[in-house]
């Protein structure tokens, strides 16, 4: 992976891109919810690569969760063709929650 | 780290032309439930063996709870046993049948013909709950994992078995002697392996997943979950033995007992669920589904009581057995189920109207799309109507159990309102 600056600036616009897509039950973003493990641009081949998860291995809002995700990629960074791999390992826990995402929840 | 291409690891959601029949069908059941119970105040103060009685208690536990357990069930249990379920057209198949069985069965017990439309009426509904355990059974079987949830559905689904196989015997021996007495003796067990063994054991396996995930809270405890299985399963097994050789009231007592602590260990797993959740806002939904925890507890109590009533007076215990009975079908039952309709239906609805529309910030989410202040005029109804109820049937109250009644009547319209809205919901213009 070609770490540039302009690659960073990329996967800091899809993860903004990111946060306005919600678990449709807890109603809080993916970033914050802890969903999203990896995000990444190949540059070489114009793609943005993202690694994540659900909350339950069966979600059965997982589908449409990971329909969002794509759809938030490809209108965050044109030009990219998103791939997202979903992974169980490891899997989900609440400790993934940010701060940001505790705090929605009223956590604190 | 690994994982699967884009789409191949995602569960494949049951269908919504699987689980969405068995809702409707239980919300109407409710309601025609409510209908009946509205015109039958006076027979809450005589004897609880009455034509109308067994309709409306077989329309509450079959049409009512068993239905929308089914149809929950298998939007559900891929969830617990991390796995697909088995079979849709096994599914369809279930709720075909049972869905032609109930009303059979249920007329058959209201005119007392219990002739052929009720015999083919209960053959048909254990048809479709064979169906039904064949598709649970298999799916678990084939699951990679296991957990303690998915043992306590295996294990309900077999009570359910013998539950329904007993009441079917029951229906041939009022007109064919297929029983060694008389199926009046038999009712009893018939209806404690259904209550405990198919509902108690489920909404305990189901619950104890569902409560802190939608909590999301950090407690788990699987040994506790285990201590509250046997003893629940240990309470039917000598209930059972009790009941068939060694008749007393007092025998009675112990599997009562086993149960009481059972359900005080459930109690505290939620409430630790609930002191240890994330998310610190809970929902209406979620707060009549921890309602229906606490109601557990009263069948349990009154069944406490009613065993005291029959050592000490051998008399009169009908209104108490009618109090137990009500308890359990239009209490904690009913309540768990108007909590958790609106934790799953909403979702269930926006997969199929929403899965493919992939049009970021101007979806609703699951929770806008039916009415919350009918959900709240629902529940404030069906609170009164219980309470109203429970007290006419305790100080035979005409003006209560007709007050109750309407109310209970009330909060079943709203909730079908509320559920014909959900069903009927089209996707917002964009």
């Amino acid at each position: 992976m070609n770490h540039s600056e302009e690659s960073k600036a990329l996967v800091d616009q899809a993860y903004e891109g990111l946060k306005f897509v919600d678990d449709p039950e807890v109603g809080l973003n993916v970033v914050d919810l802890g969903l999203i493990y990896e995000l990444d641009v190949n540059e070489a081949e114009k793609k943005i690569v993202c690694l994540m998860t659900f909350t339950t291995e069966f979600c059965p809002m997982g589908e449409s969760i990971l329909a969002n995700v794509t759809e938030s990629l490809k209108m965050t960074v044109p030009g990219y063709t998103p791939e997202v791999t979903v992974t169980f390992d490891p899997p989900w826990s609440q400790h993934m929650i940010s701060d940001a995402g505790r705090a929605f929840l009223g956590g604190y | 780290m690994f994982g699967s291409p884009l789409g191949g690891n995602v569960a494949r959601t049951t269908s919504y032309k699987v689980v969405i029949p068995f809702y409707a069908y239980a919300a109407v059941s409710f309601l025609v439930a409510c209908v009946l119970l509205l015109g039958s105040g006076d027979l809450f103060q005589g004897h609880w063996f009455q034509p109308r009685l067994l309709a409306i208690t077989h329309l509450m536990a079959l049409g009512w709870a068993t239905m929308i357990i089914l149809g929950a069930s298998h939007q559900l249990v891929p969830v617990l046993i991390e796995n697909d379920l088995y079979s849709n057209r096994l599914a369809h198949l279930s709720f075909a049948l049972a869905a032609a069985g109930i009303p059979l069965l249920v007329y058959g017990f209201a005119v007392f013909n219990l002739g052929w439309p009720a015999q083919l009426g209960g053959t048909l509904v254990l048809a479709g709950l064979l169906a039904f355990i064949a598709n649970i059974a298999i799916s678990i079987s084939t699951s990679k994992r296991e957990n303690v949830h998915a043992v306590f559905v295996f294990t309900s689904t077999i009570w359910l078995l013998l539950t329904v196989s007993l009441g079917l015997a029951l229906l041939f021996n009022f007109t064919t002697s297929v029983l060694t007495r008389d199926s009046l003796h038999y009712l009893a067990l018939h209806a404690h392996l259904g209550m405990v063994g198919w509902f108690l054991l489920l909404v305990l396996g189901v619950g104890s997943r569902l409560i802190p995930m939608f909590l999301i809270s950090k407690y788990t405890n699987p040994r506790l979950l285990w201590a509250v299985f046997a003893l629940v399963n240990s309470a039917l097994v000598l209930y059972g033995l009790f009941f068939l050789y060694a008749r007393n009231a007092a025998l009675d007592l112990l599997p009562a007992l086993l149960v009481l602590v059972a359900l005080l260990l459930f109690a505290y797993y939620c409430r630790k669920a609930y002191v240890e959740r994330i998310r610190k806002k809970v929902d209406d939904q979620m707060k009549v589904s921890l309602l229906a925890v606490a109601l557990l507890l009263v069948p349990t109590l009154v069944l406490l009581a009613l065993i005291a009533v029959l050592l000490a007076t051998r008399g009169d215990q009908a209104r108490v057995v009618l109090l137990y009975g009500f308890t359990i079908f239009f209490g904690w039952l009913t309540a768990m189920i108007l909590g958790m309709t609106f934790k799953t239906l909403p979702f269930i609805v926006w997969n199929k109207v929403y899965r493919h529309r992939a049009a970021l910030g101007k979806m609703p989410s699951p929770k806008d799309i039916f009415s919350h202040p009918v959900y709240k005029a629902m529940a404030v109804a069906y609170l009164a109507g219980f309470a109203l109820f429970a007290c006419g049937i305790l100080l035979s109250n005409m003006y209560l159990l007709n007050t109750g009644a309407a109310a209970l009547l009330a909060a079943a319209v709203l909730y079908n309102w509320n559920v014909a809205k959900l069903l009927a919901h089209k996707p917002l213009k964009q």
